[in-house]
């Protein structure tokens, strides 16, 4: 036992020198933390500006500012009703707009949501009753910014704008910031639908469609004022609108949100457990290669048997992949502290599945059977191979063959799916059931399956032991070619000489 | 009590017969030198004594025990095939087998480092194996073996790649290990060494042994042979097998490579010399090399270096 330990603190130390361990170690963190603020970067975080040219009087300018506030009020009342809604904040003010969270709020909500002081107003009110942790309230960043006509501007005529806009759109002078989009309303509209556009890229759909809308309907309230409808009447009836109740799961609750936040963490264990047992393995791959080509094996099994060898190299490998894993989840909370709980919050319902002691259970025996069952793969394809490029020629093979329906596998996961015979399929044959069974515990796998596979997965894994073991310690002072698939199950075949 | 002994030990490899029946045994203090020419079953042979590979048939008994890991303590081994972690300083690597030998670490890292030392390696003991030349590398080799200060000392074709430095340090070690007590096996085809630093050899051919006995007892078994400088051809002397002309030593005297008949003293030839009045400037007993006798006992000539 002492030479296992021995050996297996020299693979370790062996891995943890190589410069690529580290790399890869903090990529992972890296690239998820890169991945979480990437759509913020590439997100736009000003406004758009808009210009308004109004020539009818200022109506039209009007009306869509208003519409543009509007909007803005929106999306912050609805922010805030998700917010209060995912931290229970409704005591608050039960009566409040944004405690009801059934419905799409309407203008009229949002003008109540504005007179009654806006964000700033419920801000404080819920600032009365939030936990210290509750992270605070950011409101959403307006998307519209109306800026103000030069006076150049206004006594050019329509035709001439073309060039005079130019400058407007894309400005000669760094400092000035341009204007996104610009808007002529020609003194003919009514008569005339025309309006005119000018954007200095692809104007985007949700701004054209909101100009559209508002001066639709200035143009319906016209026609139906010259039908004779009055005013009044015309003005509703271009601005009636269905009342819209809605039902959305809260945030982290309903069904299939909750069904994917439950497999979380069985998923990440699956993937996990899939990167990390590919990086460690191939490490330690390279390091029974080096041994081989090394002509190192000789003097080192002059003071170990092969079975020590092998053992430490797993145990070896195995406490490189947990510390990647460990690094990695360490990484994880401290990301949970450093953004005062807004991940944890998120997290929270994932770790539901921890509640449940046979749950906890499953997870480790799973993860860590499976890791010596695809370990000790790597391990007896290092013992037959000379060079990284002997073992090349055995591990491609045998990586499509693992991970090719892993990755079908988390596919359907994410999409819910816990069902079906390729699902079954992959549950049952051994070299997939750690990543299977690891990836359905969070949508539900019946507890039968999860005791016949592992039972069947443990005595896969003890077999595996003994054939590869043979295969290995037949291997490991063999020369000559690499052996070919007869040569090999001769290798299992032989007991120890 | 033997230190090493092989009891009609076999081996076969599918259709090959690695040893054949092979029987010795090594006494403890002695340098005990393992001969042959290449796939005459030497590395096979010190293979099965560590255990890497179980003999066929036959017994074997390690410092009193069946070979096993258990008897690693006690032994130092180096290889044919010599290797390193590429990776590891020199102090760690040897530390490394050391502690595998049973040392605690401490222990492993002072003798590792009193090895370095004595080597000259001292200042690259923290250097990783892949930064130091070919030459320190074979001396951390030796120090792996030799960290335990082993009872027994195993060594395959210990000389082989080394640099004329190195292969005079390895033989300063063989001795001071001798001197200290320890058992010496090392294999080799290179027949100087042998002859300079083997108590008793074993010569094997083709897996079997064809000799085992003292260095003197080897040379035995090859007929004396005369340096002579004659005016006349001893051929014709009583018990010459054969005489073979060197040239010319001076005006009228010649030289003569004598070779005697099997059992025949060099002494009697004198005798009958100075009865026959056979005129005589030079008489001298030629020694036999190890080549020589392994030429005759083994009978190829093709494993000299």
């Amino acid at each position: 036992m002492k030479n296992i330990l021995i050996v297996a603190a020299r693979e370790f130390r062996q891995i943890a020198s190589m410069r690529s361990f580290w790399l890869t170690l903090l990529i992972m963190p890296l690239s998820i933390a890169a991945g979480a603020i990437a759509p913020q970067l590439i997100n736009k975080d000003e406004a758009d500006r808009v210009m308004i040219v109004d020539r009818t009087g200022g109506s039209e300018a009007q009306a869509l500012e208003q519409r543009f506030r509007l909007d803005e009020g929106r999306d912050q009342l609805s922010a805030l009703s998700r917010y209060v809604q995912r931290h229970h904040l409704e005591r608050a003010d039960p009566r409040a707009l944004w405690s009801q969270h059934d419905r799409w709020y309407g203008d009229a909500d949002v003008a109540r949501f504005v007179a009654e002081g806006g964000t700033a107003a419920a801000k404080a009110k819920i600032a009365r009753v939030k936990p210290e942790d509750t992270p605070e309230f950011t409101a959403p960043k307006p998307d519209y910014e109306v800026v103000p006509v030069p006076a150049s501007l206004a006594s050019v005529p329509d035709t001439q704008l073309d060039a005079a806009l130019k400058t407007v759109l894309k400005p000669t002078d760094k400092d000035a910031k341009a204007v996104d989009y610009i808007l002529l309303v020609p003194a003919s509209f009514g008569q005339s639908p025309l309006v005119r556009l000018w954007a200095n890229r692809q104007p985007s759909q949700q701004f054209v469609g909101t100009v559209q809308d508002v001066l639709t309907r200035d143009l319906r309230t016209r026609f139906l004022a010259a039908q004779g409808v009055s005013p009044t009447a015309a003005e509703s009836a271009s601005t009636i609108a269905p009342a819209l109740a809605i039902s959305t799961p809260p945030p982290g609750g309903g069904a299939r949100e909750a069904m994917l936040v439950r497999s979380i963490l069985p998923l990440a264990a699956a993937y996990l457990l899939m990167i990390s047992l590919m990086l460690s393995g191939s490490w330690m791959l390279q390091g029974t290669v080096e041994e081989r080509s090394n002509k190192l094996l000789e003097t080192v099994l002059a003071c170990v048997s092969p079975q020590e060898l092998m053992y430490g190299k797993l145990l070896g490998t195995a406490g490189v992949g947990l510390f990647m894993i460990a690094v990695w989840v360490g990484c994880g909370i401290f990301a949970g502290y450093a953004t005062h709980g807004a991940i944890a919050d998120l997290i929270r319902p994932a770790l539901d599945p921890l509640t449940s002691p046979g749950t906890i259970l499953a997870l480790i025996y799973f993860f860590v059977v499976g890791y010596v069952t695809i370990a000790i793969l790597f391990l007896a394809i290092g013992a037959m191979s000379d060079s990284m490029r002997d073992a090349q020629g055995y591990l491609m093979p045998v990586l499509l063959l693992i991970l090719l329906p892993i990755t079908i596998l988390m596919q359907a996961v994410l999409e819910g799916n816990n069902g079906g015979v390729l699902m079954e399929v992959l549950t049952w044959v051994p070299i997939w059931t750690p990543f299977a069974v690891l990836a359905r515990l969070g949508l539900g796998i019946p507890t039968w399956e999860v005791v016949g596979t592992g039972i069947l997965l443990a005595v896969f894994t003890a077999a595996e032991i003994v054939l590869l073991g043979r295969l290995f310690r037949a291997s490991l002072l063999a020369q000559g070619q690499r052996p070919n698939v007869r040569e090999m199950l001769s290798r299992m075949r032989a007991t120890p000489a | 009590m033997s230190v090493l002994t092989l009891e009609r030990v076999s081996k076969r490899f599918d259709n090959t017969l690695a040893v054949d029946e092979l029987s010795f045994s090594v006494e403890p203090g002695t340098v005990f030198g393992f001969l042959g020419g290449n796939g005459a079953g030497k590395t096979t042979s010190l293979r099965m004594v560590l255990d890497i590979i179980r003999p066929t048939s036959g017994k074997i008994e390690v410092l009193g025990r069946a070979p096993g890991r258990e008897n690693s303590a006690d032994i130092g081994f180096l290889p044919e095939e010599r290797g390193l972690y590429r990776q590891m300083t020199a102090l760690d690597t040897i530390a490394y087998f050391g502690r595998l030998k049973g040392m605690a670490a401490t222990d492993a890292k002072r003798e590792g480092a009193a090895l370095l030392d004595r080597f000259g390696l001292a200042a690259n003991a923290k250097m990783t194996v892949d930064k130091l030349s070919k030459g320190m590398a074979q001396k951390v080799q030796l120090a792996t073996a030799l960290v335990n200060r082993p009872r027994l000392l195993i060594l395959d074709e210990p000389f082989s790649g080394l640099d004329p430095v190195n292969q005079g340090l390895l033989e300063d070690e063989i001795r001071r290990m001798s001197q200290a007590g320890s058992t010496v096996v090392f294999s080799t085809h290179v027949m100087q060494h042998a002859e300079r630093l083997c108590d008793r050899l074993l010569l094997l051919a083709k897996g079997r042994k064809k000799f085992e006995g003292s260095l003197d007892e080897a040379r035995l078994e090859l007929p004396a042979r005369l340096a002579l400088v004659a005016r006349r051809d001893p051929a014709k002397l009583p018990g010459v097998e054969s005489a073979e002309d060197k040239g010319e030593a001076e005006p009228g005297w010649t030289r003569w490579d004598v070779r005697l008949e099997p059992g025949v003293e060099p002494g009697h030839v004198l005798e009958q010399c100075v009865a026959d009045q056979f005129p005589l400037r030079r008489f001298e007993q030629v020694q036999a090399s190890l080549h020589d006798v392994f030429v005759h006992i083994v009978g190829t000539p093709e494993t000299e270096q």
